[in-house]
């Protein structure tokens, strides 16, 4: 089986902070991977430097075939780093709605501007995914009148609407109340459950441990385990990854 | 007893009865805000009624002037034509109250009224003109500034501290009386379109600008993950949101300039409202009279361009709450 996520010898600077520190990794197709780690380990800017919302330093990334240097200029680098993003959805901690439009808005707004779908088509693909997360009875509403945890569904809708090959969920449920997660880790179940390869950063443990095919920790720029979810979790080898699940197993008492 | 009458309403919820409530609250604030700029507008008129208000041996006597007339020598003739509108007797101690109000010559108004207002078509030209150059200007400017490129950059900082760095006065009379030693001779109207345009465009780009800013980052990044191209996001996600915000200085800026519009008159070619009050006023010395209505036509055009605002307003809060 060929990888459909390809991230080698990756580099990032900010300044002169290495904050990624020649990552590679391979992601299958249907997986779904979870990302956790201390803040500051660098697992959001990996996350961003897969659909180029930051530059990568250094490296290749390579999403469904499509193959991108970081070292590429000028034209065609732009259209191949387009192409990453249309084979990539996007789903962000603060949810980033526009709030100028209304929810049946916000999802369609994706492939009639940037595909030329047909609008018609558009709202059939963006009725069905609102559905999926529960949310067509609000289709006409605006955003502001949204709960945080129905913003977020909204927003996985509208990553979904785009039919993107591999989902990137950067903390999705971190900027929720406690009582609005449980909902919006359900949507991400069913997403997974559908066969959609994810990548998700996240600080939910229990989600990691009951979804993820796999778990990746990330400590200071690097990633300093891989394993499934029952080892990692039973059996951790790197000090700094038993640090994070004991705080976990804590949390949970 | 209370919980009877809660079973009468029982289609209400209590959310519904508070609301009900807020809602007779801010209705009865708005209503009581309408009745006190409708006592404050009969003051001001009285204050310019001309009347007069005498009161000795114990009677008040109340009378109006039509007009006064101000003769060679100096000397305040007044001609009073309604003699005493009505006398009643009153309690106050003699000489206790004595007082008149503003007089204005009502008849040199009705013969000028239509010469004055002959005036607002073209202020409103001007203005219209202006707004349109000025909106056109600061959208560029303001783009510009956040322009990567070093010299659209420089442009746009440039174009802005040099014409608010000078008056709107001295611009105006550049474009009309310095140009045509240049060879390039500007009629009145379009000099001052020229530079209430300019001057403008550079106070509005930095309302722009603000507009842009309040746009936050993650909405351009939910538009890139999208795929949309730079022009796409700006113009698709960061322009109406940013507009939204630009909306009530706009209109503060559009009310402001239609005002400033009457500096045009200065170069004594463009016959707008200003340019017509201040000949009619001084021809007769009737300044006030002529004055007083320049300034009701400037403040019924404001008050259009304040509602046109508010729907403006209304209807781009859409998202809003």
């Amino acid at each position: 089986m060929t990888a459909i996520v390809k991230i080698s010898n990756l580099d990032k600077y900010f300044g002169r902070l290495q904050v990624l520190k020649n990552i590679s990794l391979e992601i299958q197709p249907r997986e779904v991977v979870c990302l956790i780690g201390r803040s500051g380990s660098g697992k959001s800017t990996l996350l961003r430097c897969i659909n180029f919302l930051e530059e990568p330093s250094h490296g290749t990334i390579e999403v469904d075939g499509v193959q991108v240097e970081s070292s590429g200029k000028g034209k065609e680098h732009r259209q191949l780093i387009h192409d990453v993003r249309l084979k990539t959805g996007m789903v962000f901690q603060e949810f980033n709605l526009f709030p100028h439009l209304s929810v049946l808005d916000n999802v369609i707004e994706g492939p009639v501007t940037v595909k030329g779908m047909d609008s018609n088509q558009a709202i059939a693909l963006a009725e069905e995914n609102l559905d999926s997360v529960g949310l067509l009875f609000k289709k006409d509403e605006y955003p502001n009148r949204l709960s945080g945890g129905q913003k977020q569904r909204v927003a996985i809708a509208r990553a979904l609407t785009m039919q993107p090959r591999v989902m990137l969920f950067d903390e999705p449920t971190s900027a929720l109340d406690p009582e609005l997660i449980g909902e919006v880790l359900n949507v991400m179940k069913k997403v997974a459950k559908d066969g959609m390869t994810m990548l998700v950063v996240t600080h939910e443990m229990g989600f990691a441990r009951e979804v993820a095919d796999r778990v990746l920790v990330m400590g200071e720029g690097e990633i300093i385990e891989d394993a499934n979810p029952q080892d990692l979790f039973n059996n951790p080898k790197d000090p700094r990854t038993k640090a994070l699940i004991d705080r976990y197993r804590i949390g949970e008492q | 007893m209370n919980l009877f009458k809660k079973d009468t309403n029982e289609n209400k919820s209590q959310a519904d009865l508070l609301y009900e409530a807020q809602q007779r609250k801010q209705s009865l604030f708005r209503r009581n805000v309408i009745l006190s700029w409708v006592s404050l507008l009969i003051f001001l008129i009285f204050l310019f009624s001309g009347i007069e208000i005498k009161s000795g041996d114990g009677v008040t006597s109340i009378s109006s002037w039509k007009f006064q007339i101000v003769t060679e020598n100096d000397r305040e003739v007044r001609k009073r034509v309604e003699d005493t509108l009505f006398s009643l007797p009153s309690g106050l101690p003699g000489n206790g109250l004595d007082f008149k109000t503003i007089t204005v010559d009502r008849e040199f108004i009705k013969e000028n009224i239509d010469f004055v207002s002959g005036g607002i078509l073209q202020t409103i030209r001007i203005s219209i003109l202006a707004i349109l150059l000025a909106t056109l200007l600061a959208l560029l400017a303001a783009l510009g500034r956040l322009s990567t490129n070093p010299f659209i950059y420089a442009l746009s900082t440039f174009y802005v501290s040099l014409i608010r760095g000078t008056p709107l006065y001295l611009q105006i009379f550049f474009f009309f009386l310095a140009l045509p030693q240049l060879g390039i001779v500007l009629t009145g109207l379009w000099a001052g379109v020229l530079a209430l345009g300019l001057n403008y465009g550079a106070y509005m780009s930095e309302t722009f600008r603000a507009g842009l800013g309040s746009v936050g980052k993650g909405q351009r990044e939910a538009a890139i993950a999208l795929g949309m191209t730079p022009g796409q996001t700006m113009r698709r996600i960061v322009l109406p949101q940013a507009l939204r915000f630009a909306i009530p200085p706009m209109g503060n800026d559009f009310i402001s300039m239609t005002k400033d519009s009457a500096l045009v008159s200065a170069t004594g070619f463009v016959h707008e409202l200003m340019w017509r009050a201040q000949k009619v006023g001084r021809a007769e010395f009737r300044n006030m009279e002529a004055l007083v209505m320049a300034a009701i036509f400037y403040w019924i055009m404001t008050l259009l361009l304040t509602s046109v605002q508010n729907q403006l307003e209304t209807r781009l809060a859409k998202g809003d709450r």
